[in-house]
């Protein structure tokens, strides 16, 4: 699921990136809605965790992938009954391959009210650039 | 005897009243099966949100997910026997500013909330309304001292 390299084929790298190594531990997850935009600057990336506190969530970027891990920090108190559900308490798990396109050192990523919004900043060397003609 | 007046096919098909084709109940039955079938796949309407139901012994509990609303974008009303959950949310990407209203009503039993003691709060992006149980609603329970 290279979303990234995707939207801008041209960004990717030339040989194909490998397949994402199989995850170890079998804990069920889901695909969070979740949204990229695409500036000259930077990626954005906006995933709706709702549930999901602070230290539910962990955010890994590697130099070809961007994980984002949420588990609900909300747990159901022993007397309550549940009479109807249309949510799920499953862990939120998203993976995306960013096509070694971005700057993992200036990342910036905030979560509020259940949304989170990574910001990952172009490589230099991709960046548009004005060459000054003499 | 009884005079049928006729009507041209082409007059009933200017007429949006009776425009609608006879399937339309069947097709209505269908897109809803579906989206009951594909809503967990295909995302919330644009609408409408998840929510749950608990109950215990002291009181109903909603919980509805809205993430990215703001607190004070969220309305909660209790008015005859529905309660009523509306939320906006602004999302601004660029100079591009989209808005979303979300609305969802639930049939609350009559006589068995005490209306003034609803309380609701947001965390995470999670509403929880605490709806608390009418005191003759209650189950009661009497110990009886065995001698």
């Amino acid at each position: 699921m290279s979303l990234l390299s995707t939207l801008i084929p041209s960004l990717a790298p030339a040989p194909a990136a490998p397949a994402p190594a199989p995850r170890t531990d079998s804990e069920p997850t889901r695909t969070p809605r979740h949204e990229v935009t695409d500036t000259p600057e930077a990626y954005g990336l906006v995933v709706e965790l709702p549930g999901v506190a602070k230290d539910g969530l962990e955010l890994s970027v590697d130099h070809e992938q961007i994980r984002v891990f949420g588990r609900r920090s909300w747990r159901k108190p022993e007397a309550w009954q549940a009479l109807h559900r249309e949510s799920r308490d499953i862990a939120y798990e998203l993976v995306l391959e960013h096509g070694r396109t971005i700057d993992a050192e200036k990342i910036h990523a905030e979560l509020r009210d259940g949304v989170l919004r990574v910001s990952l900043p172009k490589a230099e060397a991709l960046k548009p650039r004005k060459i000054a003609v003499a | 005897m009884r005079l049928i007046r006729y009507t041209t096919p082409v007059a009933r098909a200017y007429h949006p009243a009776f425009a609608r084709s006879p399937w339309a109940g069947l097709e209505e039955q269908m897109d809803r099966l579906f989206e009951a079938a594909l809503g967990e796949t295909a995302g919330p309407a644009a609408a409408g949100f998840p929510v749950d139901l608990y109950e215990d012994a002291a009181a109903t509990y909603v919980r509805a997910e809205l993430p990215g609303v703001n607190r004070a974008d969220i309305n909660v009303e209790l008015a005859d026997g529905t309660l009523q959950i509306s939320a906006k949310r602004t999302r601004k990407t660029g100079e591009r500013e989209e808005t979303v209203e979300f609305n969802r009503a639930l049939t609350v039993p009559e006589g068995a909330v005490a209306a003034d003691k609803i309380s609701a709060a947001f965390e995470n992006g999670v509403l929880t309304v605490t709806l608390p149980k009418r005191e003759e609603a209650k189950p009661r329970k009497i110990s009886v001292a065995v001698s």
